[in-house]
């Protein structure tokens, strides 16, 4: 039997798993202090302060300052949104190019199908990083770039799911009913398999926004990504590595902060699993 | 069996191919860069042309690939513009001890991973358990190169057990230096990754224990460790091959964070210089070789998956 | 001096930890095997038969909570402590479905070796050698290879005989069986109930028999134990309580079943209503909601009562109701012979061939060399010419592989037909079809769960074919979708409803009222019964024929169950690897002449009240080789004359008209063939 969705009404409030509570949480006041980042910063991410450079952490600077004497936690609170750019704009280029084509893919066993799948193949087959990096080589790197590179690196995974899953509900009697109805094929994919399909597509968009910005920060930290004066996390971590030594909270800070989000990004992914998964919402005797 | 390897094999070699030409044009997409990149910032415009026209630049671009792959296929792998020596030479010695990191790290990921999964799974609900199960979520959350700064940190600035760059052959100062230089970067490889393979183990080892064979073993009165050996582990730990492929494509990025950060001079680094100089030749040789490689490993997973899986090594009905 | 019963069970109950409270899933149970004797355990989905067995062996998970006041095994506490080491020893278990119950990445001979291995201490060699003779004892040809076969390489009868072998291994004197024929064909079937009346007999074996079929459990089994709801309600010899039902349900559960020898005109006994919450049993009788016979006094708790014959029944108005039937409403009057109408739905000669792998899977090495081996390929459905006549309902019956589920769809274009023509009234159908065809041809299919669109309300399910075929609209549409939850004997507040929501029996109305919505002419039921409990079973089909007789629907009835089509059908077709055998009226096919598969067929079916027939059983070999050009059933067929089976074509013998065979044999051979059916389908009225 194929792990098809709850209904409709499962994910009611008082049932809903406590990790995706916590972690919704935490998510939505990230996203909250990246929307309001510049105004609530108590100084601006890109000012120098020659005299204040290297000061630990103290009363007037949180997270203290860096090389240029800028505050840490000004350039952290602004950063947040270049995090959750690149995760949620990568994830959601690869929801809307993946899953229409995983749908495509499914109901289409012929030649346009198949070859769908046989350039997914191809493009699984190289690492994620390699496959960004050969995107972003070539020409000069900036952010736009980066989500664009990172979502097209996802498609293929996208594509991939959307097709197993569908392809699963394809053999459903339901859809053979609507066949039997003459059913066009738009009404099929999109009004009896759709809705079906999207729980464990959202459940894997979600563990998609967590590699997104995993692979976002790594491409800036490399220097492909993000490019200065910008205070992304990934790019500030890796201009923290001379001063390791002498100060580390400028490369700590964001850091922290930024396993802070993707953790809580991790445990939205699980609670969507445990709430949107049949299997889980009938645990019980044997 | 034979039929299926064949198959694969024939699958990699088109793989392979493909991602040839898919490096090749977007590599080549701007030739501009090329002859720039080689004379400098400072070249004239006739210079550029001059040299794009040495280089073959001004051909159609398949004629300029063809040339590009028959000399691979012969072992040549062009000529590094900035070391000013062949290609060749450089990635394979970078990729040799890339592999040396890959290798011990991919060795620790699978056996810790499948032994803290089987343990959980086994073990479901105790304290040791719940805290493995803990310590997963956040590690699987680090990035690499995060752990490998708090490495650095912990390890070389508070500590000062353990260096925090550079490389020293085996050759050079004895095994023992080696092994040192060593520690910290295949630590950060395996941090995230250990916690992946238990979870997946675990999951799986929890739904292999939930079939109805198992039931059976223990139906017909077999003890609990033959039951876990012989019916549950084997059949337990076929994703987890399939994950330990997919693994090494992570692996492959962890290296090249890792390298960085630790100043290892492996292939990732080397890629990493490649791009940042416009190295074309160099970046080129290096793609081709880090694809082919995982493409292999892909392969060899496959393989051992089909061999160890006796619906597809046996095919069909025989009764 | 009876000796003492090898197993003796008082009082066992089992509860279950679940998300809505404690469930209790038994409830003071008890019952005794003697040695030698078995016990056949019988209820429905729901009634706790598989519970029993995974209690007795102590295989419940950990939020099971097993109690008995006692369970003696041999003499010693089942329950206790040591219990573990009787499994596999002692007591030996098959379960029904042998592809997930044997181990996928093991021979099936390390399997079968394994209790001998723990239990006797034998070494492995040896082990593996008994068990290769073992195989070979339960039927299974070059057993040495099998043995060392993987499970996915072994077809369901094999596998199954595999299991049996595993649990003799060690010469138990207890075999405990949970439904262990259920997932198997028929004809494979009788083989394996063969097999183990077989090995019964040689090792005096004690047998615990749980199924849900009557016919098979009166065959092999001497006591008979019935479970409601997790309670017995009835127990005692088998005969005696097949020959005088005491309980309601043991009542309704045998006047449920469609019979080959009943009259059809009769309606099947549909017990109404659904389990009780067994998060909260009842105190009183279990089955008072559901029983036409409750008084006030049923709410009081029931105790076993004995009776006469040495049955015991949990029901205190037994006596009064003795011989008296389930009440059921006699047949609506439009029962009357209806004359065969024209031909609507004809195919001629269809095909179908399902390719097997890819180009590359083509890859063959042969002396060293690659090459391109021949296509492999299914021939699943192969020139097949049936018509469905207006009015009047056509019966396909086959076992699995016999092409019958894809005749179904071919016949619906569901399927890409390879060869051959399908017309509507006279006039082709593309092979795009229209929607006046559509909406005249529709179908329900056989798993209820897989039927209906889970995100969708019962509402929504049936307005989209009344607003597709332009049947209702708008204001109109509430009001017809009403009525065909009527049509359907559904409550109209069910229109809110999802699926998640609807019992198995309430999914498959909703099905049907789908399929009924665009008015159809023609309804093709693949399997449309075969997933619903025996009183389900008997609501849908007292629907079907309702629908038959109320709006004249024509129907194409696919079903394995030769009685359930036997209830319904006006003529049958009989399929045999993708080919018809044999087609004709339905007491023309129930009745010698007939092809030797439906010989084979009609023998196997295990009935209830047919004991003695067991001795006359046609018995077919295992499967045998893949047929040729000729007839297909060739290879296994007991009556084959020679070549000319294999490599010639049947004629078609017409012994009367409209009743063809295709068999090699003359007609009046096949004529002279003893009724399979021991003479019981003379009460059918012909015609």
């Amino acid at each position: 039997m194929t792990a098809r969705a709850n209904p409709v009404g499962i994910l009611r409030a008082g049932r809903l798993p406590p990790s995706l509570v916590m972690g919704g949480i935490v998510v939505a006041l990230l996203v909250a202090l990246a929307l309001l980042g510049p105004w609530i910063a108590p100084y601006p991410f890109d000012q120098f302060n020659v005299r204040a450079r290297f000061s630990p952490p103290d009363a007037q600077h949180w997270f203290g300052t860096d090389e240029f004497g800028r505050d840490v936690l000004s350039r952290v609170l602004v950063g947040a949104r270049y995090s959750l750019l690149i995760g949620f704009g990568a994830s959601a280029l690869s929801l809307v190019l993946g899953v229409p084509l995983g749908l495509v893919a499914a109901y289409r066993r012929d030649v346009g199908g198949e070859l769908i799948m046989r350039a997914v193949d191809v493009m699984i087959s190289v690492p994620p990083i390699l496959l960004g990096l050969l995107i972003l080589a070539v020409t000069p790197p900036d952010i736009w770039k980066t989500i664009l590179a990172v979502g097209i690196v996802y498609v293929p995974i996208m594509t991939r799911i959307t097709r197993s899953v569908a392809l699963g509900l394809l053999a459903e009697d339901f859809v053979q009913a609507a066949r039997a109805r003459g059913e066009s094929a738009f009404y099929i994919l999109f009004g009896e398999i759709l809705p079906n399909a999207w729980p464990p597509i959202i459940v894997e968009t979600s563990l998609r926004v967590t590699f997104a910005i995993l692979l976002g920060s790594a491409l800036s930290f490399l220097g492909l990504g993000a490019q200065p004066p910008m205070s992304e996390w990934g790019l500030m971590i890796a201009q923290s590595r001379p001063f390791i030594e002498q100060a580390p909270w400028i490369g700590l800070a964001p850091g922290i902060v930024l396993c802070i989000l993707l953790v809580s990004v991790n445990l939205v992914g699980e609670g969507l699993r445990e709430a949107l998964d049949p299997r889980f919402a009938e645990r019980g005797s044997p | 069996m034979i039929a299926y390897a064949i198959r694969r094999l024939l699958y990699v070699v088109i793989v392979v191919w493909i991602m040839s030409v898919l490096i090749f044009a977007i590599t080549q997409a701007l030739p501009g860069n090329v002859a720039y990149a080689i004379l400098g910032q400072f070249a004239t415009d006739r210079q550029i042309a001059e040299l794009e026209l040495l280089l073959g630049l001004k051909d159609p671009w398949y004629v300029q690939y063809w040339r590009w792959f028959s000399r691979l296929l012969h072992g040549d792998f062009g000529q590094s513009i900035i070391m000013q020596r062949p290609a060749g030479p450089l990635v394979l010695e970078a990729f040799g001890r890339s592999a040396i990191l890959a290798g011990i790290a991919l060795t620790l990921v699978a056996i810790s991973g499948i032994w803290l999964g089987t343990h959980s799974a086994t073990h479901r609900g105790t304290l040791s358990d719940r805290v493995l199960t803990l310590a997963q979520y956040f590690f699987i959350a680090v990035p690499e190169f995060f752990w490998a700064i708090l490495a650095i940190i912990l390890f070389s600035v508070w500590l000062g057990w353990l260096p925090a760059t550079g490389y020293t052959p085996i050759g050079d100062s004895g095994f023992g230096r080696w092994l040192v230089h060593l520690i910290l970067p295949v630590a950060t490889l395996v941090t995230g990754l250990i916690a992946h393979v238990s979870r997946l183990t675990r999951s799986s080892m929890l739904e292999t224990l939930r079939s109805p064979y198992v039931l059976m073993a223990r139906a017909k009165g077999l003890p609990e460790r033959l039951v876990l050996r012989r019916h549950a582990l084997p059949n337990a730990l076929l994703p987890t091959i399939t994950v330990l492929a997919v693994d090494v494509g992570i692996l492959i990025g962890g290296i090249v964070v890792v390298e960085t950060v630790f100043a290892y001079p492996g292939l990732g680094r080397l890629l990493i210089f490649a791009i940042e100089h416009h190295d074309l030749p160099l970046l080129q040789a290096g793609m081709m070789v880090v694809t082919t490689v995982y493409a292999l490993a892909n392969l060899v997973a496959d393989l051992l998956y089909a061999w160890i899986n006796p619906r597809i090594r046996y095919g069909g009905r025989v009764a | 001096m009876t000796a003492a019963p090898i197993l003796a069970v008082e009082g066992l109950s089992v509860s279950y930890a679940t998300a809505r409270g404690r469930l209790a899933a038994l409830d003071d149970v008890s019952f005794a095997i003697p040695r030698g004797r078995s016990l056949g355990l019988v209820g429905e989905s729901g009634s706790g038969k598989s519970t029993v067995i995974l209690a007795l062996l102590g295989l419940l998970g950990a939020g099971a909570r097993t109690g008995a006041r006692s369970a003696v095994f041999m003499g010693g506490d089942l329950l206790g402590k040591e219990a573990p080491n009787r499994r596999g020893d002692r007591i030996g278990v098959v379960f029904q479905d042998p592809g997930a119950v044997l181990n996928p990445a093991l021979t099936v001979g390390l399997q079968v070796a394994e209790p001998l291995m723990v239990h006797r201490g034998l070494a492995r060699g040896a082990a593996l050698e008994r068990a290769a003779a073992l195989l070979g004892e339960v039927g299974i040809h070059r057993p040495a290879e099998m043995a060392r076969a993987y499970p996915h390489q072994l077809s369901g009868g094999m596998k199954q005989r595999a299991l049996i072998a595993m649990a003799l291994s060690c010469e138990p004197d207890l075999l405990l069986l949970d439904e262990p024929t259920t997932a198997l064909d028929v004809t494979v079937e009788a083989q394996i109930l063969d097999l183990l009346q077989a090995e019964r007999e040689r090792r005096g074996l004690s047998i615990l028999f749980v199924s849900h079929n009557l016919g098979i459990v009166e065959r092999l089994c001497d006591e008979l134990a019935v479970l409601y709801a997790g309670r017995i309600v009835e127990q005692g010899p088998t005969a005696a309580i097949f020959r005088q039902p005491r309980h309601p349900y043991t009542k309704g559960l045998l006047g449920a079943l469609p019979r080959l020898d009943r009259d059809r005109a009769l309606r099947l006994v549909p017990i109404p209503g659904g389990l009780p919450d067994l998060t909260r049993p009842p105190p009183g009788c279990n089955f008072e909601a559901r029983c036409p016979f409750a008084v006030a006094g049923c709410a009081a708790p029931q105790a076993l009562q004995p009776q006469p014959d040495t049955v015991r029944v949990r029901c205190h108005r037994s006596r009064e109701l003795e011989g008296k039937a389930w009440p059921v409403e006699s047949a609506s009057p439009a029962q009357a012979r209806r004359a065969a109408g024209e031909p609507i739905l004809e195919a001629d000669r269809l095909s179908k061939t399902f390719p097997l792998g890819g180009i590359l899977s083509r890859l063959r090495f042969e002396g060293g060399l690659p090459r391109l081996g021949p296509p492999a390929a299914v021939r699943a459905v192969d020139a097949v010419s049936i018509a469905v006549r207006s009015g009047q309902v056509l019966g396909v019956v086959g076992e699995s592989g016999s092409g019958k589920s894809t005749l179904a769809r071919l016949v619906l274009r569901l399927l890409e037909a390879d060869g051959g023509a399908l017309s509507y009234r006279k006039r082709p159908v593309a092979r795009v079809p229209d929607r006046g065809f559509r909406r005249h041809a529709q179908i329900v299919f056989q798993n209820p769960e897989s039927s209906l669109n889970p995100r969708k309300r019962v509402s929504q399910i049936l307005a989209r074919p009344l607003a597709l075929f332009g049947v209702a609209g708008g204001r109109d549409l509430a009001a017809r979708i009403d009525r065909l939850l009527e049509l359907v004997r559904l409550p109209a507040s069910y229109r809110d409803r999802y699926p998640h929501q609807l019992s198995g029996g309430e999914k498959q109305r909703v099905s049907i009222a789908r399929a009924m919505a665009s008015e159809p002419e023609v309804l093709v039921c693949d399997e449309a019964v075969s997933a619903l409990d025996v009183s389900v079973q008997a609501a849908i089909l007292n629907l079907f024929a309702d629908l038959r007789d109320e709006l004249g629907v024509a129907y194409l009835f696919i079903s394995h169950d030769i009685s359930v089509i036997a209830h319904l059908a006006d003529r049958v077709a009989v399929m045999y690897g993708g080919a018809l055998v044999e087609e004709g009226a339905l007491t023309e096919v129930l009745r010698p002449p007939y092809h030797p598969y439906t010989e084979a067929l009609l023998s196997a079916v295990p009935m209830v009240g047919s004991r003695e027939r067991a001795a006359q059983r046609v018995r077919l070999p295992a499967e045998a080789a893949a047929p040729g050009a000729g007839c297909r059933f060739a290879p296994r067929c007991p009556r084959r004359i020679g070549t000319i089976c294999d490599a010639v074509p049947p004629p078609a013998h017409e012994p009367a008209p409209g009743h063809r065979i295709a068999c090699h044999l003359p007609l009046d051979q096949l004529a002279a063939l003893a009724p399979a059916l021991g003479g019981m389908e003379s009460s059918h009225p012909p015609g």
